[in-house]
């Protein structure tokens, strides 16, 4: 485990996807805010364009990454994203996603990925925090607020020694404070729409205080721009309905009932 | 199975000549609530579930909860109730609610017994939950004359009739089928159930196929290979679910869902914490799951 800074506002990204004109939005943002280290909990590629683009904006600005599912298997050159689909349909547009960053992401980046750790610690004031992409305990897990119960985050973060727990991989956000005092956060998406029939992307200011302090700040870009160039990229129709809509139109077989039920599909 | 006593007298042995796989965590506990009681006699049925002589008893309900809340504090990820017919059993309903305080949690059925004042008592549940509440619902093929001649006589209007009621209070059942009546050609089984609930009117389809087991009503299909340990060379045990998962029915504890009940997989008694050791990988169904690497669990 990589222990880091100590630091009492930071800003924590989640999936990146190819979205390089919210994570320049986002990155602006956070500075304007305030936030004294921005961090990416990983998936930087997959589902927008021209994966390239993402990795000078985050080492411009100095931005710490945690290695998602999609960073180890573009550096490995895996047979798959590893994202832990288990539908035909899921994996369908999961395999066009996967094939199209692979294509476009360029050597020098892949040994960047490849070199990513799995999980991170800082100090928020004197509260410890771990970031990672899935779960500590496997990258691609799935932690969805409602298939989450309080015991298994109490546990993770007594074996992590952590008072804070943030992940991301779902795409969605959500927070919860735990009975013992300590926290969970899934610090949502950058890279799409969370379900939410709005354009809008999202990512967390982790702040120090008596209490952690969470809190979801709503990006808006040029979502437009984005998705003309899915387009041109022969990128799925899906993928940029997706864009434009804020619905999600795939990779939702894996999603739980309650949360299914939000969207629109 | 037929023949085999209701309750499993002692904790055996596990095979001394199988290959073995350590225990990773536990994720998943499967209760089978109502042992081997159904409603139906599904042709393929993998414990030879039915309504007469249930070789494997029924949990009681202070069973369950004990091991609710043993698995709370073992950090456990999710619950599921199977059985047999777990709708049959009398208490399901309050142990669905308190399964979902601890844990998300789903339950497997046929839904012939998913009538409307059911699906009601199941929305509220589902709502008052902290957790999400999966139901599954049994379709074998993707027509009412292929299903049923698998299921039995009608069973394909009553399922469907209770993923639609599911589906109207936004419960969005998973569909799961076996491979019993996949067809040889043309559109996969996937595909034609995904059409025929769309046609049905069931927004928001989910699926999930199985393959079918050489084990209860179709023990001996196939060949009856068994695990090696040549098998095991380069392979990630994680693949199996007996690495993360235990099944809680009449007698104790089992390696997985699958093998519940049966002697040679029981490990322990009365405790999930003493059920976390080594699972031999004795029987052919062991087999399947190696070589197809289904999991039981939805994703």
């Amino acid at each position: 485990m990589q222990e880091l800074l100590r630091a009492r506002r930071v800003a924590l990204l989640g999936g990146v996807y190819s979205n390089y004109l919210a994570l320049a939005a986002a990155l602006t943002d956070a500075r304007a805010r305030g936030a004294e280290q921005i961090f990416c909990l990983g998936d930087l590629g997959g589902f927008g364009p021209h994966p390239d683009r993402v990795f000078p904006l985050l080492q411009d600005a100095g931005v710490v990454c945690v290695q998602g599912n999609y960073d180890l298997a573009v550096a490995q050159g895996a047979a798959d994203c590893g994202c832990g689909y288990s539908d035909p349909r899921d994996n369908h547009f999961a395999r066009i996603s996967y094939e199209y960053t692979v294509r476009n992401t360029s050597a020098p980046y892949r040994r960047w990925l490849g070199a990513l750790p799995p999980a991170l610690k800082f100090a928020l004031g004197d509260r410890q925090v771990l970031l990672c992409h899935g779960s500590p305990r496997q990258v691609n897990e799935f932690l969805w607020e409602s298939t989450t119960p309080n015991g298994l985050l109490e546990r993770f973060c007594r074996e992590t020694e952590s008072e804070v727990l943030c992940f991301t991989h779902t795409g969605i956000k959500w927070h919860r404070a735990l009975p013992s005092g300590r926290h969970a956060v899934n610090v949502g998406a950058l890279g799409r729409p969370e379900n939410d029939g709005t354009p809008r992307v999202w990512y967390t200011l982790l702040s120090a205080g008596h209490e952690p302090s969470v809190e979801f700040v709503p990006v808006a870009y040029d979502h437009e721009a984005l998705a003309r160039e899915m387009a041109r990229e022969r990128l799925p129709g899906e993928f940029v309905e997706t864009i434009r809509s804020g619905w999600w139109t795939c990779c939702l077989e894996s999603m739980p009932v309650r949360e299914r039920a939000r969207g629109r599909h | 199975m037929p023949g085999l006593s209701t309750s499993v007298p002692r904790v055996r042995s596990l095979e001394p000549s199988a290959p073995r796989v350590g225990f990773r965590e536990l994720r998943q506990v499967w209760f089978q609530i109502t042992g081997t009681l159904c409603n139906l006699s599904c042709r393929h049925c993998f414990n030879a579930s039915g309504p007469r002589d249930p070789w494997l008893a029924r949990l009681d309900a202070d069973t369950v909860r004990r091991y609710i809340a043993e698995a709370e504090t073992l950090g456990v990820r999710e619950f599921y109730f199977t059985g047999g017919e777990p709708f049959l059993h009398p208490e399901i309903l309050p142990l669905l609610g308190d399964a979902l305080a601890v844990a998300p949690t789903t339950v497997l059925t046929n839904g012939t017994l998913i009538d409307e004042p059911t699906a009601d008592r199941l929305a509220r549940i589902a709502d008052d939950a902290p957790y999400s509440l999966e139901i599954r619902v049994s379709l074998d093929a993707a027509t009412a004359v292929e299903n049923d001649a698998v299921r039995g006589r009608g069973t394909f209007a009553k399922a469907l009739a209770a993923v639609r009621r599911l589906a109207a209070r936004d419960l969005y059942p998973i569909v799961t089928a076996t491979e019993i009546a996949a067809p040889a050609t043309g559109p996969s089984l996937y595909e034609r159930l995904r059409t025929t609930l769309l046609e049905a009117r069931v927004t928001r389809p989910r699926i999930k196929i199985l393959p079918v087991l050489p084990i209860g009503r179709c023990h001996g299909r196939g060949n009856a290979r068994r695990i090696t340990s040549d098998d095991l060379e380069g392979f990630d045990p994680a693949r199996l679910q007996c690495t993360e998962a235990r099944a809680v029915a009449a007698g104790g504890v089992y390696a997985c869902p699958i093998l519940a009940g049966l002697p040679g997989a029981r490990l322990a008694t009365d405790r999930l914490a003493d059920a976390l050791g080594p699972t031999a990988l004795y029987h052919p169904v062991c087999f399947t799951c190696y070589e197809t690497g289904i999991a039981c669990r939805n994703f």
